[in-house]
C-alpha cells in the first residue's frame, strides 16, 4: 500500500512538472539562459574583431572589468544610491497621500481621477520622457522656461547643472512610477477593513492616529512586493538619464551617472561583448547583494 | 490488494493529463524548432524566381524609385525590400546566418568597418570588379572603402549645408568667412532672435569647425586626436560662437528656431529643406564660410548612402546580386534617388544632366563635396562619437578650460579603443 501511494505521489509530482513544463521552459529561455549566457561570454573575447571566432580567454575580462570600478563608478553607486532613496521616498509619501485621497467617502468623479492618474502608466517611457525634456524643460520653447521668462525675464537651463538636472529627472520618474504605487496603495487601502477605523474612531483616535497604527501597518504587506519591484527599477534606472541629460546629440552639461549609465558610457559603446557582460555579471552580482540586504533588513524590521 | 475502481479512474485522468501534457511540450518544442529556422523563400534555389531581401531604413519614395527600377530582373529575380528597425544590431546578430541574413543592405557607409571585421561583408569590387566605381565622385568611393577594400556601392550621398533665410539675411550679408558670421551673430542676436544656430556640441556638425583647422576627430588608422593642437584650435575658436547660440544643442530645437524664423542661419542636411519650404520660409543655399585663420572652409563631414553585400550570401547567389547591383547602379536610378531624398547622386555623369544642375541643392552638395570629408567608417568611430559628444559639452555648456578637457578626453578615448579589442 505504502508503494502504490509513493507511486501515485511520484506520478502526481510528474504530472505537476510536466504540466508545468511549458511555462518552466519559457522561464528558463527568457530569465536563466540569458544570464548563463551572459555569464558564458563575459569568459570569452567576442568583440568587433572577434566576433564569431571568440574564445575563452578566462576571467581576464573581470579582471578588466575591475578597473571600470574606478572612483567615478563609486561616485555613480553613491548616486545611484541617492536617486533610488529619494525617489522610493517621494513614491512611496506621494502615493500614500493621493491613494488616501482616492478613498475619501463620497468622492465625486472618482474614477475620472483615477483614470487620468493611470494615464502616464499607458503611454511609453520614451515617448515620456522625451516630452518632458522638450516639451518642459527646454530652454527655448518649454513650458516652465516659458513661464520663468513671464515671471521674471530669466533663461533658465533646467538640466544643465547636475541638482536641477538631478530634481528634473526625479519629477519625470515620479511621473511615470507614481500610477503604479497608486495603484496598489488604493488597492490595498479597499482591503482594510473598515470596522478598525470605527473602533478606532470610537476610542478617540485621530486621523494621523489611525494612518500610522491601522492603515500603515495593514499596507505594508501589500504593498511589499510591489515596492521591492520599484526599487529595483528605479536602482537600474538608465532610460530616464540617459535620455534627459546624455544622449548623444543633446547633452546638456550635467554629469549624473548612475551604475548603468556609468557602464554604459565606459564599456557597452566599446562594443566588446566579453568585457560588457563581465560588467553586467558584476552589477547583477551587486543587484542580488542589495536584494538580500534589503530583505533581511526588511525581516529585521518586522520582526 | 485490489486497488478500487476510484484508484483506477485517478490513474486513468493522471495518466491522460501526463500524455496531453506531454503532447503539449512536444508541440512547444517543434514550434520552438520551426520558430527558429529561416525563410526557404531566401535560398537561392535552382528552379523559379530567385528572392534578393534588401533590408533597408529608407522612406518609402526612396524605396519605391528602386523597386521600379528591378521590376525589369522579374520574374527570373524578385527584389524584396525590407525595412528594419534597429538594422545595426540585427546585422551583427545575423549577418552570418544564411538562413536569417539579408542578401544586401541599404544603408550609410560608416559601420563598413565593425561589419568588414566582424567578417560579414564581401568587397562589392569581388563581384563588379576592380573598376566598376571608375566613374563616381571620389568622396562616395572613399567612403565605402576600409582598409584598402571597397565594401560598398554608393547611391547618393549628403553633406550638412549652410542655409539661410532670405527675408533676414540680405545677399550681402552671406558670410563669406567666419568672422564675417561671427560679427552678424553680434549684431542680429537680440530680441529672442539668433543670427545663426547650429547643433554646436554635437560631433557630427562640430567635427566641420575642426576640419576647418586642418584637423581631424580621429586618423584613418584609428588615433583619436581630441588633444592635437588643430582640434583645440578649432574649439577655443568655436566657443565664442556658441556664446551667441541657444543653451539647448539637440536637433529639434535648433530646427525650431529656423522653422520659426527665429534664427536667420544655420547649418542643417538636405533632409531639412523640405520641412523648411513646407513651412513657406524662402530658404537660400551659401557656401560653408571660410575659416580666416586658416583659409580652409568648414568641412562638414559627409554620408554616403549605398548597398552593401553580405559575404555569406555573396557565395551562394554571386550571379543574381552582380544583376540587381547592375540595375541600380544605373545614372538614371541615382538622378531619380536623388530628387526623391534630396540628396546628391553618387555617379559623376550625373552631372552634366540639366535636371540635376538646374537643381541648387543638389549643386550645393556637389560643391561641398569637394570640401567634405566622409564619415571616418572605422570601428573606433563608435566610442568617439560619445567621447566627443562629451568633450563639446564639457567646452560648451559646462564652461570647462579646452587643454584639461581635451586631454581628459584624449585619455578616456584611449581606454575604450583599448578596451574594443
Amino acid at each position: 500500500m505504502k508503494k502504490s501511494n509513493r507511486t501515485i505521489a511520484g506520478k502526481r509530482t510528474a504530472v505537476a512538472y510536466l504540466v508545468s513544463a511549458p511555462s518552466l521552459v519559457l522561464i528558463f529561455l527568457i530569465v536563466v539562459f540569458p544570464i548563463l549566457y551572459t555569464g558564458y561570454i563575459s569568459l570569452t573575447n567576442m568583440n568587433t574583431y572577434h566576433w564569431f571566432d571568440f574564445r575563452i580567454i578566462g576571467l581576464r575580462n573581470y579582471e578588466r572589468a575591475l578597473l571600470v570600478f574606478d572612483s567615478g563608478f563609486l561616485s555613480a553607486l553613491l548616486m545611484t544610491v541617492i536617486w533610488t532613496a529619494v525617489n522610493m521616498a517621494l513614491q512611496l509619501i506621494i502615493a500614500f497621500l493621493i491613494a488616501n485621497l482616492l478613498n475619501v467617502r463620497h468622492l465625486p468623479l472618482r474614477n475620472v481621477y483615477k483614470t487620468i492618474l493611470m494615464f502616464p502608466w499607458a503611454m511609453p517611457g520614451y515617448v515620456s520622457i522625451l516630452l518632458w525634456k522638450t516639451g518642459m524643460f527646454n530652454s527655448e520653447f518649454g513650458l516652465l522656461t516659458q513661464w520663468m521668462k513671464e515671471l521674471s525675464g530669466l533663461t533658465v537651463r533646467w538640466l544643465q547643472n547636475d541638482l536641477s538636472a538631478f530634481i528634473c529627472c526625479t519629477v519625470v520618474n515620479l511621473w511615470l512610477a507614481l500610477p503604479f504605487m497608486i495603484m496598489i496603495m488604493d488597492g490595498g487601502l479597499k482591503s482594510i477593513d473598515r470596522s478598525f477605523y470605527e473602533s478606532a474612531t470610537i476610542d478617540g483616535a485621530g486621523s494621523i492616529r489611525q494612518a500610522v497604527f491601522i492603515t500603515l501597518p495593514c499596507l505594508k504587506p501589500i504593498i511589499g512586493p510591489s515596492v521591492m519591484i520599484t526599487l529595483f527599477t528605479t536602482f537600474k534606472q538608465f532610460d530616464i538619464i540617459y535620455l534627459m541629460t546624455q544622449q548623444v546629440g543633446s547633452q546638456t552639461g550635467a554629469h549624473i551617472h548612475t551604475i548603468i549609465t556609468y557602464a554604459y558610457e565606459n564599456a557597452f559603446i566599446t562594443n566588446n561583448y566579453g568585457y560588457s557582460s563581465a560588467i553586467s555579471i558584476m552589477i547583477f552580482v551587486l543587484l542580488i547583494v542589495f536584494a538580500q540586504t534589503t530583505k533581511r533588513r526588511g525581516k529585521e524590521a518586522d520582526a | 490488494m485490489r486497488s478500487s475502481p476510484a484508484f483506477h479512474y485517478h490513474t486513468f485522468l493522471e495518466e491522460s493529463i501526463m500524455r496531453k501534457a506531454l503532447c503539449l511540450l512536444m508541440v512547444f518544442i517543434l514550434f520552438l524548432l520551426t520558430g527558429c529556422t529561416g525563410n526557404p523563400d531566401n535560398q537561392g534555389g535552382k528552379s523559379g524566381p530567385v528572392t534578393i531581401t534588401i533590408w533597408h531604413d529608407k522612406e518609402a519614395a526612396v524605396i519605391a524609385v528602386l523597386e521600379e527600377a528591378v521590376k525589369a530582373l522579374e520574374p527570373e529575380i524578385v527584389v524584396m525590400f525590407e525595412k528594419k528597425a534597429g538594422m545595426t544590431e540585427s546585422l551583427k546578430l545575423v549577418g552570418n546566418d544564411k538562413n536569417a541574413a539579408p542578401d544586401m543592405y541599404f544603408f550609410a557607409h560608416d559601420k563598413i568597418g565593425v561589419y568588414a571585421e566582424m567578417g560579414i561583408l564581401t568587397p562589392v569590387t569581388d563581384l563588379l570588379g576592380d573598376d566598376a566605381l571608375a566613374g563616381y565622385l571620389p568622396l562616395t568611393v572613399k567612403g565605402g572603402t576600409y582598409k584598402g577594400k571597397i565594401y560598398q556601392v554608393p547611391l547618393y550621398f549628403e553633406t550638412l549645408l549652410f542655409m539661410y533665410n532670405k527675408k533676414y539675411m540680405a545677399e550681402k550679408d552671406i558670410p563669406a568667412t567666419t568672422e564675417q558670421l561671427y560679427a552678424y551673430m553680434q549684431r542680429k542676436t537680440k530680441y529672442g532672435h539668433y543670427g545663426f544656430v547650429e547643433q554646436h556640441s554635437t560631433p557630427y556638425y562640430a567635427a566641420g569647425w575642426i576640419h576647418g583647422f586642418g584637423g581631424s576627430l580621429i586618423t584613418d588608422d584609428g588615433v583619436p586626436c581630441l588633444d592635437c593642437a588643430e582640434v583645440k584650435s578649432a574649439l577655443t575658436y568655436h566657443k565664442k560662437f556658441v556664446e551667441y547660440m541657444p543653451g539647448e544643442t539637440e536637433y529639434a530645437t535648433v530646427n525650431t528656431l529656423f522653422t520659426e524664423g527665429m534664427a536667420h542661419a544655420t547649418i542643417a542636411g538636405p533632409w531639412f529643406v523640405p520641412t523648411v519650404r513646407a513651412v513657406g520660409i524662402d530658404v537660400g543655399i551659401a557656401p560653408m564660410p571660410i575659416v580666416d585663420e586658416t583659409g580652409l572652409p568648414l568641412a562638414p563631414y559627409s554620408g554616403i548612402q549605398g548597398l552593401h553585400v553580405l559575404k555569406v550570401q555573396a557565395q551562394q547567389k554571386k550571379n543574381v546580386i552582380l544583376q540587381v547591383l547592375r540595375t541600380l547602379m544605373r545614372p538614371e536610378v541615382s538622378v531619380k534617388l536623388a530628387k526623391v531624398s534630396g540628396c546628391a547622386p553618387a555617379v559623376e555623369s550625373c552631372y552634366t544632366l540639366d535636371e540635376v544642375t538646374n537643381d541648387s541643392l543638389i549643386m550645393a552638395m556637389r560643391h561641398t563635396a569637394e570640401t567634405a570629408i566622409p564619415m571616418p567608417n572605422i570601428p573606433e568611430m563608435d566610442v568617439m562619437w560619445t567621447v566627443t559628444g562629451n568633450l563639446l559639452t564639457n567646452v560648451n555648456m559646462s564652461g570647462q578650460d579646452v587643454d584639461s578637457a581635451a586631454k581628459a578626453a584624449q585619455k578616456k578615448v584611449l581606454e575604450l579603443i583599448e578596451a574594443m579589442k
